[in-house]
């Protein structure tokens, strides 16, 4: 039996099951969330994807094929999860330039352009064309990052390399929390004479004060800097993270780490309790409803063996696209694997279909029919899916 | 050990309090899952870095696919500190139990050598870092505390562990009243070192020698109808997860199965509605650390949410940040940079929450934040203990 009793209990910790749960603290229930480590949100670029299949996103969405689950999701909701989201981020430290009427491109680390609907405000002055003359910062050392991809591309860049002392991303990103390194850094910048108008680093700004630090060198530079999101670890993805973290907690949520669930208790149509691995006492939760918001294969909801597909805690029906040799594009970089259908089908209250209990609800990354990648949906549909997802189960609840 | 598992997305680095601070170590991916695929048990350990891990587990808890780098990582070190001559410190740290047995019973003595300069001195010749003072020897141990006669049908067996025994007795005093004063009969269990200084410095038999004296005691208690409740979360930590793991006890599962944190286990009586603690107001702004092995223990966060019940109080809880000390670890002059920078950072967490003090179940991080801060440090049950006005004597 359960030590505490809650009204809800989100499973996964990435930005579907945070937006979710703060959302439902919000509302003053008693909310846990167990996960069973960080998400992928910490390998992210940070930005928020909402859809980049044009210009719009919300034309974007309505050309998606009517199976889709954003469909599940009126645009009111989408408008309102949206700006939640960016009042949060605000009010955290790290906040989020754009908005729902048109998307942004942000320059990637191999010099191309990346749809996105709201980008961290690091990033708010990433160049839009490659004829920009930008000037691009990188560290002795870091093989997270290489401006020859960028230089080959952009006809009006230059690069120049500081020595920071160490050569990792998580490294240079602590010595930008330090004053002292930070005065060092802006003084060799100055020395070297940029012309230039705009100066890019890759995402190594800090990590909790990324934003003035930022601000700081803008203002003795005295012209406009940008990040570039750089490979994992990804400071932006986890200065996003810590945020909705932070903020779910400020609202009262729990957090149980290392904690996948192995087990249920069940009565009737009801989950009761969620069990944890554990090597000593049986280590459950109970509550009243349960959303599930695993994520997707990277994240852990699906688990893919040769010939099924299996949703790791409750194990709920999960729709596949057909036998093996649909799963698979011939090409390797295409956007359109089949597998990227897979997930969980849910009704316009975001139960399951097929599913035996009632008090399950499903958002993120899991939910099938998505296609993030080749929709362009990624944080964005989390976002949107959670907080319809939590408005269903406040429903359920009362 | 499931090292295959890794998917090299890094958040185990993202989250490595040392990798943060020091160069010198290659971060939990490649000290753990990447350098294990290379080890093998014909040729003799050469990575003398695995050392500088100091276990907070930080990365276990990070990782989403079940990868445990800081399990990989600590039998690296066992391995390690059975091929190689161990440092003075090492030695030392490892013998903590006898150490302090020692130091007890010599307490004005001892205390009074370690604060003076040559003794300081002689400390740093050893490899042991001064930069926050020793805790004080207690002449008085929890140990020699008396029984008090009861006849409670709850009973409780506490593992109060090293650091409450020698040098804050006071605490296990605090802790011994306030279980009674919920009509709950506690006993002080013959018990050893529960053995994480000794794995922690590399020395598993040493450790396996303790775990299996402390099941041997703990194990008679339970059958008796004794719960065993522990405090120090480092101590829980080894008691459930080392002693069926990397020690291989028998008979640990069964401690492992009856054994709480003391918070947890007045949680569970309050929730049950076993007991009615009378909380009264009591006006503070903590700020509550939380230790690592705490959220290693995966029970949640019970003492904050004990402390919650009490009216008047506000408490910000931080989980982010390590302390830095992780018990011996920085106590050792090879990672006095390290702890010091992790530790600074911590203190800088907790001042931005403008709280007067700091709470935390960890006796070593309180030495650490209470050292580098200057502010005071509380245990929950001082905490408690005031709101349900008992006084502890000294």
């Amino acid at each position: 039996m359960s030590v505490i009793e809650y009204d809800v209990i989100v499973i996964g910790a990435g930005v579907a099951g945070l937006t979710a749960g703060s959302w439902l603290s919000g509302q003053g229930l008693k909310v846990a969330l167990v996960t069973t480590g960080e998400p992928t949100a910490c390998l992210s670029t940070g930005c928020i994807d909402v859809c980049a299949q044009n210009d719009d996103p919300l034309q974007g969405i309505a050309h998606l094929p009517a199976e889709h689950p954003f469909h599940l999701v009126s645009n009111a909701t989408i408008h309102q999860a949206l700006n939640d989201f960016q009042q949060i981020m605000t009010d955290m430290g790290m906040s989020y330039t754009g908005g729902l009427g048109k998307n942004r491109r942000i320059l990637s680390a191999i010099g191309t352009f990346k749809t996105t609907c709201l980008t961290p405000s690091t990033m708010q002055t990433s160049p839009q064309n490659e004829n920009e003359k930008i000037h691009i910062i990188t560290f002795t050392g870091l093989k997270d990052f290489y401006p020859g991809y960028i230089i080959s591309r952009f006809p009006n860049a230059s690069f120049s390399i500081y020595n920071a002392g160490v050569p990792t991303t998580m490294g240079i990103a602590a010595n930008f929390e330090d004053d002292t390194f930070l005065e060092a850094f802006i003084l060799w910048l100055e020395k070297q004479n940029i012309r230039e108008d705009k100066i890019a680093f890759p995402a190594v700004l800090g990590l909790e004060s990324a934003m003035s630090v930022k601000e700081r060198i803008e203002h003795r530079l005295e012209r406009p800097i940008f990040e570039i999101p750089t490979i994992p670890p990804s400071m932006p993805g986890r200065r996003l993270f810590n945020g909705l973290k932070d903020h779910f907690r400020r609202k009262g949520g729990v957090i149980y780490w290392g904690w996948p669930v192995a087990g249920v208790e069940k009565t009737g149509r009801q989950i009761e309790a969620v069990i944890a691995e554990s090597r000593g006492r049986p280590n459950s939760l109970n509550a009243r409803a349960f959303i599930l918001a695993t994520g997707s294969f990277v994240g852990g909801g699906l688990w893919a063996k040769r010939d099924t597909i299996m949703e790791k805690v409750f194990n709920l029906p999960v729709f596949v696209p057909g036998g093996q040799e649909v799963w698979f594009d011939q090409d390797y970089f295409s956007v359109n694997h089949g597998i990227g259908e897979t997930g969980i089908a849910v009704d316009s209250s975001f139960r399951p279909k097929g599913c035996p209990w009632d008090n399950i609800f499903v958002c993120g990354a899991i939910l099938a029919h998505t296609e993030a990648l080749k929709n362009g949906c990624g944080h964005g549909f989390a976002i949107a899916t959670a907080q319809a997802a939590a408005q269903c189960c406040l429903e359920h609840i009362r | 050990m499931k090292y295959e598992h890794c998917i090299r997305c890094t958040i185990c680095v993202e989250n490595c309090p040392v990798f943060r601070v020091n160069p010198e170590f290659p971060g939990p991916k490649q000290a753990g899952p990447d350098a294990q695929r290379f080890r093998n048990g014909r040729e003799k350990s050469a990575e003398e870095w695995v050392l500088l891990c100091s276990q907070c587990k930080r990365c276990e808890m990070a990782c989403p696919c079940g990868v445990e780098p800081a399990q990989i990582i600590l039998r690296a070190q066992q391995r390690y500190g059975l091929e190689h001559p161990h440092t003075a410190a090492h030695l030392l740290f490892a013998n903590n139990y006898y150490l302090s047995t020692l130091g007890s019973i010599t307490a004005p003595l001892a205390n009074r050598f370690a604060a003076t300069k040559i003794g300081k001195k002689i400390f740093r010749r050893m490899g042991i870092a001064t930069y926050i003072p020793f805790p004080k020897f207690s002449f008085k141990t929890l140990r020699g505390e008396k029984k008090a006669r009861s006849r409670e049908a709850r009973k409780v067996a506490f593992f109060y562990g090293c650091f409450i025994n020698f040098y804050r007795p006071d605490i296990g005093r605090k802790i011994i009243r306030m279980l009674q004063s919920f009509k709950i009969d506690v006993v002080l269990p013959p018990q050893w070192c529960c053995g994480l200084p000794a794995l922690g410095n590399g020395n598993a038999a040493l450790a396996r020698s303790f775990a299996r004296k402390n099941v041997a005691s703990l194990s008679n208690y339970i059958d008796a109808g004794y719960d065993v409740v522990y405090t120090c979360t480092s101590c829980g930590l080894c008691l459930l997860h080392d002693y069926q793991g990397i020690l291989e006890i028998p008979e640990a599962k069964k401690i492992a199965e009856n054994s709480f944190d003391l918070y947890e286990y007045v949680l569970k009586l309050i929730t049950e509605r076993e007991i009615k603690p009378n909380f009264r107001e009591v006006n503070r702004v903590l700020a509550y650390h939380i230790p690592c092995h705490l959220r290693a223990l995966k029970i949640g966060y019970p003492a904050a949410d004990v402390i919650k019940l009490i009216p008047g109080l506000q408490c910000r809880i931080l989980d982010d940040a390590c302390c830095g000390l992780n018990g011996s670890y920085g106590f050792k002059k090879i990672n006095e940079a390290t702890a010091v920078q992790l530790g600074r950072r911590a203190v800088s967490l907790i001042q931005k929450t403008g709280a007067e003090a700091i709470v935390a179940d960890c006796g070593s991080c309180r030495m650490q934040l209470s050292g580098l801060s200057g502010m005071d440090a509380f245990d929950p049950v001082e905490i408690i203990c005031e709101s349900l006005g008992i006084k502890g004597k000294k």
